[in-house]
Formats: structure tokens, sequence, C-alpha cells
């Protein structure tokens, strides 16, 4: 296997009077998928084409397997990148494209179409492998980007963005694809997106980025429920923002008490964080405490907004079937599922 | 379906296309001509072939012509590219700098040329591609620059880095084919223009095809006229096999 791992040490990068990376550290392990998330703008993916070597870092360390490349050309790091935009050379069949990496290395041209025919056997494509790459969809175009990516067997895989010019429902599948072939040639993946869920449905670890720096990295799982601060909690799923009153590390919120996760302040105004799937709105209730703004039907589950009487908008995710009651204009009883809920300062 | 005909652009187009080819068929009518024998025959462009220097003045003009084309593309593309991609603030000075061989005279170049050019190359006649290079440098960079444009120059030059290619074999292998039209289109302007270069090749006091059409014209006018269709065709010869022997690979619908 020739995956190794990626490590990169305080790298700062600036574009005029902007800082893209500000001492920016990451380490993605052997065979690991790590994406990048972040807003628009936040450094992921300067990091990324720093890594590619397409951009260089003004300070800082980029190293494989322990080995400082930062300044090997980009044509001499040995990484496969899949590109946003559709990369593929118009000139060359399907077949020449995935083969291209290892004609830049002088493999034989019968070695080199054989890995070019595994390739594209892996990602679905192999019948397509005479055909130019503008008679392909989308996706497909992506998918022999990918396998043009593998075949010269990379040391880090690169993905940036490589599913958001896609339809909904060929990204989930090419994600999956994505995943599934990482898994199997347990290359190091570096994947940088701006869709947390696809980002949490691939990724071993998934780094959040804000300002030029990563502001938590950490599986998906932990990501989700415990999110470090309030950007990541925000950035990450939906986060409702309840204000309430705190002390001695004490939340009341809708009448519940919980415990605070974070502190802000020790005791005052603060602003909970607060997952819809944490909230449930019981209807008939005698103590109402909000009103039913609307409610969006999505099979098994349904979303429910409502209004307290402060003006404050909650939203919560229920079952489907405990939701019949609940009918825009019906007052109704929030409640706080958890016993521990993250706050900040307001 | 039937098209509709469009009236003005077909009369705009006709009345091109005889502003074009009237000078053209009379000139070749003219060339035809057998004055002495009266009638028309090809006596002239045999007498023309027959001619010593005949193959001598093409062969040097068309390797003169090969030479200004490969120094063309070699600073060009490269140098294109690289403006494209660093989206440089020098560009637009580069856009200005590239239309002054249309506004210098001549004459400024070939003074230019005597006074700057190191004595090892104004000795031979290799002097005269680096100037016909700078003669076909208006149309040479517009066409270059309109192919670049229509590509998305940036994401295949990274694509082809990351894949192993150094900048030169980014070049070759992948920004030359997918902008082959505007390269073939390239080739034919400098070396059409190459080819029938001649102000600045007798200002510089050296012989080629042009030039020896003039001498032949003292002799024969109609031989020179001859000579002229000839010199014509030349350029349009090369188009063709360019396009002939250039892989037709499909770039069409790219998204």
């Amino acid at each position: 296997m020739s995956s190794k791992s990626l490590t990169l040490n305080n790298i700062s990068k600036r574009f005029g009077n902007v800082t893209a990376l500000d001492n920016f550290n990451l380490e993605v392990g052997v065979g690991e998928l790590v994406a990048l998330l972040g807003p628009s703008g936040c450094g992921k993916t300067t990091a990324l084409r720093v890594v590619a070597g397409l951009e260089h870092q003004d300070n800082g360390t980029v190293l494989v397997a322990e080995k400082n490349i930062s300044d090997v050309p980009a044509h001499k790091r040995n990484m496969g990148m899949v590109f946003q935009a559709y990369s593929l050379f118009p000139n060359l069949t399907v077949e020449e494209n995935v083969a291209f990496g290892l004609q830049m290395r002088k493999v034989n041209k019968s070695v080199r179409l054989k890995k070019a025919h595994q390739l594209l056997d892996l990602v679905g494509l192999d019948s397509q492998s005479k055909r130019f790459t503008h008679q392909l969809s989308g996706g497909q175009q992506q998918r022999v980007a990918l396998a043009r990516a593998l075949a010269f067997e990379p040391e880090i895989l690169l993905l940036d963005e490589p599913l958001s010019a896609l339809d909904a429902q060929v990204r989930v599948n090419l994600r999956e694809e994505i995943r599934r072939l990482q898994l199997s040639l347990g290359t190091t993946t570096l994947f940088v997106t701006h869709d947390q869920e696809e980002a949490m449905a691939i990724s071993d670890r998934v780094g959040v980025m804000n300002q030029g720096v990563l502001e938590q990295i950490d599986t998906p799982d932990v990501l989700y429920n415990k999110p470090t601060s309030s950007f990541v909690a925000g950035f990450v799923g939906i986060m409702n923002r309840i204000p309430a009153q705190i002390s001695d590390g004490i939340v009341e919120i809708f009448g519940s008490k919980v415990i605070a996760l974070k502190r802000g302040n020790e005791s005052g105004q603060v602003v909970a964080l607060i997952r819809p799937e944490s909230i449930s709105v019981v209807a008939n209730s005698s103590q109402p405490n909000a009103k039913v703004l609307t409610r969006s039907f999505m099979g098994a589950s349904s979303n429910i907004i409502c209004q307290t009487g402060d003006g404050t908008i909650v939203q919560s995710l229920m079952t489907s079937a405990s939701t019949g009651d609940l009918h825009p204009g019906s007052s109704v009883q929030l409640h706080v599922l958890s016993s521990e809920v993250l706050v900040a300062n307001v | 379906m039937k098209r509709k005909l469009d009236l003005p652009l077909t009369i705009t187009l006709s009345v091109l296309a005889l502003f074009v080819f009237i000078p053209l068929l009379s000139a070749f009518e003219f060339s035809i001509r057998t004055p002495i024998k009266g009638g028309y025959g090809w006596d002239h462009y045999l007498w023309a072939i027959r001619e010593d220097e005949f193959f001598y003045y093409i062969i040097r003009s068309i390797w003169l012509a090969a030479i200004t084309v490969l120094i063309t593309l070699i600073v060009l593309v490269p140098t294109m590219t690289w403006l494209q991609l660093s989206k440089s603030t020098i560009r637009p000075f580069i856009d200005g700098l590239s239309l002054l061989p249309l506004v210098i005279p001549v004459v400024a170049f070939a003074v230019g040329a005597q006074i700057s050019f190191p004595e090892f190359v104004k000795d031979t006649v290799l002097e005269l591609p680096f100037l016909y290079f700078v003669l076909a440098l208006p149309y040479a960079y517009r066409t270059l620059d309109i192919g670049l444009n229509s590509i998305p120059l940036k994401t295949l030059t990274e694509a082809a880095r990351s894949a192993g290619a150094n900048w030169w074999r980014t070049i070759i292998t992948v920004i030359i084919p997918v902008i082959k039209t505007a390269v073939v289109g390239t080739v034919a302007i400098t070396f059409a223009l190459s080819i029938g270069e001649y102000t600045l090749t007798v200002l510089l006091h050296w012989d080629t095809f042009p030039t020896w059409i003039t001498f032949v014209a003292d002799e024969s006018i109609l031989g020179a006229v001859a000579l002229s269709m000839m010199s014509l065709v030349i350029p349009f010869l090369v188009l063709t096999v360019l396009t002939l022997v250039a892989p037709e690979r499909s770039t069409q619908g790219r998204k």
C-alpha cells in the first residue's frame, strides 16, 4: 500500500490583506479520510491546495510520512486530486484520461491501459472507456476524475468539493462510492467540502474551519453531540439558540433545569444551544409556552417550528407519528429532552 | 425545417466574396494568358517552375516560415498560459505591447534589427524569423488568446500537474491539443505572413520567394503573377495538411 500519513505544521498563507490560513495544524493518519468543513472563505480549499503544492505557504511545513515536502513541486508530490470543476482533458478518451498520470510516470502503454481499465471497472465505467469526456454526464465525469486520481496509486488523495456540481441523488451515490473505494484501497484522503451532511456521512474525522483556523476536529458523532465552540455548534447541524438564565452551572430553559456543558457567564443571561431533536413539542398542555408556526412533514420525521412568548424561534425534530396534533397556530408546551446543554455568552 | 434566408447577411457575404475573389480571379486569368500563342495555357507556371531559383527560394521561404512558426509557438504558448494563469497586472501592458508591430513602421524594425542584433544573427538569414515573429505577433497573440480563454485553463493545468506533468509536458500534452483550433489558426496566420513578407526582407538585403518574384517581374510580368498565385496556394496547402495531420479529437460540448 502506497498510502502515507499527512501532517501540516503551523501553515500560514495570506492573499494580500486576507489571511487564508493562520498557523493551521492538521494530522491525517494512514488510510484515514478527513474532511475539512467550513463556510466559504474559511481557508479549507487553500489548505488542500497547499498540500497539493498548487499554492505555496508563507510559513509552516507539509509532511508526508514524516518527510518534509514543503518545497517539492506539485507534479512530484504523487498526490491524486479531484477538482470541483470538471477537469478531464477533453482531447483524450476516458481511458487515456485515467492513464494520464501513469503516462507522465513513463509507465509502459499496455500496463497503464490495463490499470486504467481496472480503475474504470472499480468506478463502473469500463464500458465507457473509448468515449470522449463530453459524452459523459457530470457524475460520470467525476467518477473518471476519481479513477484518474487513483490510477497512479497516490500517497494522498485530495478531494476539492468533487460533488458540489452534481445533482442531489448523484451526490449521495458518488459520495458512498468514494468512501467504498477509499476504504478498499486504504488511501489517505483529505476531503474539502462545505456540505456538512457529505462530510459527516463518509469521513473518519471532520475538521471544522473558521477564518483560517481549525476550530475542532473530531469524529462526526463527537462533533455533532459535543461541539467545543459556539461556531462549531452553529455550523454543524441545526442548533437552536435559546436565551436562558444560568446560575451555578445550571440553566433554566422552558421551566426545566439542565446542566451547562460549557460555561459562559457563571450567572445571568446566556444562550443555550440545543439540537432540534432535543426539544419536544407537546400539544394540549395546561401550561403552553409557545405557538406552532409551521409543521413540515419529511416522512418518518417532521420538523416543527415554534415561537416562544418572547419571540424566540425554536425548531424541533420529532417522529411524524407524535406530531399529529401540532397544527400551525396551536398553543404548545416546549420541553428540553437532554440533561446537558452547551451554553454561550449572549 | 427549411431555414429562412437572411437577406442582409447574404448580401454582405456576397459583396465580401466579390471583393476578395474578383481580384484573385482576375490575377489568375491574367496569369494563364498566352499572348503570343493566343488563348490560355499553363506556360508561365511551367516557365517559372523550370527556373533554377524557383525551388531554392520557395524552400528557403518555407523553412524560414516554419522557423517563425516554431518561435511563435515556443515563445507565445507558455508566455500566454502564464499570463492567463497568473492574472498578472502587467496583462493590459502586454496586450498593448503585442499591438505595437501594427503601428511601428517596418523600416524602424529593420533599422532596429541592424543596430541591436548580434553579428552572428545578422550574418545569417535566420535573423528574418525573429522579425517575422514580431510582425505576426498581433495576430498570433489574439488567436491564441481566444483559444486559451475558451478553456478552463486553470483547472486543466492543475489537473495535469497534480497527475505528475511538469510545466512543459502540461503545455505539450494538454494545453496545445486542447486549443488545437487556435494553434492551427496561429500557425496558418504566422506561416502565411512570413512566407509573403517582402518589405522587411528587402530592407535587410535578403532574398526570399517574394523578393525573387519582383526580380522575375522585370523579365516576365506574367511569370511573376503566376508565381504570386503559387505563393498564395502554399499557405492554403499548409493549412490543409495541418488540419488533416493534426489528430481530429472531439472537444465539442465541453461543460
